[in-house]
């Protein structure tokens, strides 16, 4: 299993306007009193295979903007990134689930925009609803789910794409005991197998169960970064 | 990985249908009513109760009506179509310059519905078909390009602009009242003549009727200049649009 991630002085950036709206760069050029704000800066990250790295610190501190770099969903301002290996990311509670879907429905959308083909999809379709333990409520729109069964089908979906780059944030926390218990043992095969898993949130304990390492963000920056219990006893402080 | 263009539209545009249509046996009648219930009552209503000037004034009304249904739905689709898939484009990585076209794609297909309102009102009318019906696949494409390139600059006002949405429309709609739409082009004379011909939906619609209603083949200038727009269009706000993309999970945080 190969996978890796390498960020160089990453910087995403936001631009706002009078408003507090934002606005693209674009736009940004045609009105005044543009204000900026940088969501990461300055990131160095070198993550080599068989890693669990945690991210924590204050909300807003950019542990979010960081993941969604990672994952190629956020380009970076200034630097560079560089992932290799296939990501599996659950990024928001709502794990990229559209609500007037249903669960079989999402997954189908969902195995598309991750590249498989058409044709199997059925059966990748059933192990999902099996992996998610939805039974009946996988034919149902999921805007009618829980955060839980959000979770639970994001998961499935994740798993289903065998990735080797994980990347988590505080979506485990909406599952319930059983399922943290199946998202630990999905985490610690990837790592097993030389992947990658980078997971942020605000409960350590469970983040300290899969990650060895962390890495604690203050204002968009790196503030420390090492063994778990050693990072977390500053950010506890 | 990224998935191909191809396979993406297709499970974009499928999931919206989906969304829109339901599920079951229900939805294909849903597809077919859906364009009744949006201007086929106005249709039924000009060809009976108005009494309107020339030939099939019902007809010559649906070859505006319809086509401009689909230029008019595929912008206002557009205009929030990054918020409606706000849930994929914060959580993974995929072609997200192919979001304006899955709008289209999808309003494509319930066009295709409201084109048997055409065939209603050529039975309307008793307008049979002639052998320059065979233009009309034709005129569809070139509708179907200017919608897809419209569909871009509105995607990203609707980005830029949120607020500005209403007005969009207002304005495209000025622009169908600005174009041979409620009365053909062989009944505006002189300098109005010159200034709606500039119109890109002027050549739609009357290549449309000259396809069906009048029956002859369409201008060069009918299919051509619109086609002209659709590539000017699709060039510019294409490109912007694969600049811009890369702002779009920034937008919806």
């Amino acid at each position: 299993m190969s996978a890796s991630v390498r960020a160089e002085a990453v910087g995403i950036r936001f631009l706002f306007d009078r408003h507090q709206r934002f606005v693209t760069p674009a736009i940004a050029r045609l009105r005044k009193g543009v204000t900026e704000v940088w969501g990461v800066r300055g990131v160095d990250l070198a993550l080599e295979p068989g890693r669990a790295i945690a991210l924590i610190g204050p909300s807003g501190a950019g542990k979010t903007t960081l993941l969604r770099t990672i994952a190629g969903v956020l380009d970076p301002d200034e630097g560079r990134i560089a992932v290799e290996g296939r990501i599996g990311a659950l990024l928001s509670v709502e794990a990229a689930l559209t609500p007037a879907l249903t669960g079989r429905e999402n997954g189908n959308l969902l195995t598309a925009l991750a590249g498989f083909p058409r044709r199997g999809t059925d059966g990748i379709l059933e192990e999902i609803k099996r992996r998610s333990g939805l039974g009946p409520a996988f034919e149902r729109p999921v805007g009618s789910y829980s955060q839980g069964m959000y979770a639970r089908l994001g998961l499935a979906a994740v798993q289903q794409a065998e990735p080797t780059v994980l990347l988590l944030d505080e979506v485990h926390e909406a599952l319930d005991h059983e399922y943290r218990l199946v998202l630990e043992e999905f985490a610690g095969a990837i790592v097993g197998r030389g992947g990658i898993v980078v997971a942020a949130g605000q409960d350590h304990e469970l983040l300290a169960r899969f990650c060895h390492e962390a890495i604690l963000f203050e204002n968009g920056s790196v503030r420390l970064a090492g063994p778990f219990e050693d990072v977390r006893r500053v950010s506890d402080a | 990985m990224i998935a191909r263009p191809g396979p993406v539209l297709y499970a974009l545009s499928e999931s919206d249908l989906r969304a829109r249509y339901g599920r079951g046996r229900i939805r294909l009648v849903k597809w077919l009513l859906d364009p009744f219930a949006l201007v086929g009552v106005y249709l039924i209503l000009i060809s009976f109760l108005v009494n309107r000037p020339g030939p099939a004034p019902g007809l010559s009304l649906a070859c505006a009506v319809i086509p401009f249904q689909l230029l008019m739905s595929s912008i206002i689709s557009a205009l929030t179509a990054v918020n409606r898939r706000k849930a994929i484009i914060l959580n993974m990585r995929f072609r997200r310059e192919l979001i304006p076209a899955a709008a289209v794609a999808t309003e494509v297909v319930a066009f295709a519905a409201s084109l048997i309102l055409l065939v209603v009102m050529m039975a309307v009318y008793r307008v049979a078909p002639t052998v320059y019906a065979l233009w009309l696949p034709v005129a569809i494409a070139v509708t179907i390009a200017l919608s897809l390139a419209c569909a871009y600059p509105a995607c990203l006002l609707g980005i830029w602009f949120p607020d500005l949405r209403n007005f969009v429309i207002s304005f495209v709609r000025a622009i169908f009242f600005i174009s041979p739409a409620l009365i053909a082009l062989d009944r505006i004379h002189g300098t109005a003549r010159t200034l709606v011909k500039l119109n890109p939906l002027s050549g739609v619609f009357e290549s449309y009727r000259s396809a069906l209603l009048y029956g002859h083949t369409p201008a060069a200038w009918e299919l051509l200049y619109p086609l002209a727009w659709a590539i000017g269009l699709a060039i510019v706000f294409g490109l912007i649009f694969r600049i811009e993309q890369r702002q779009l999970a920034k937008v919806l945080e």
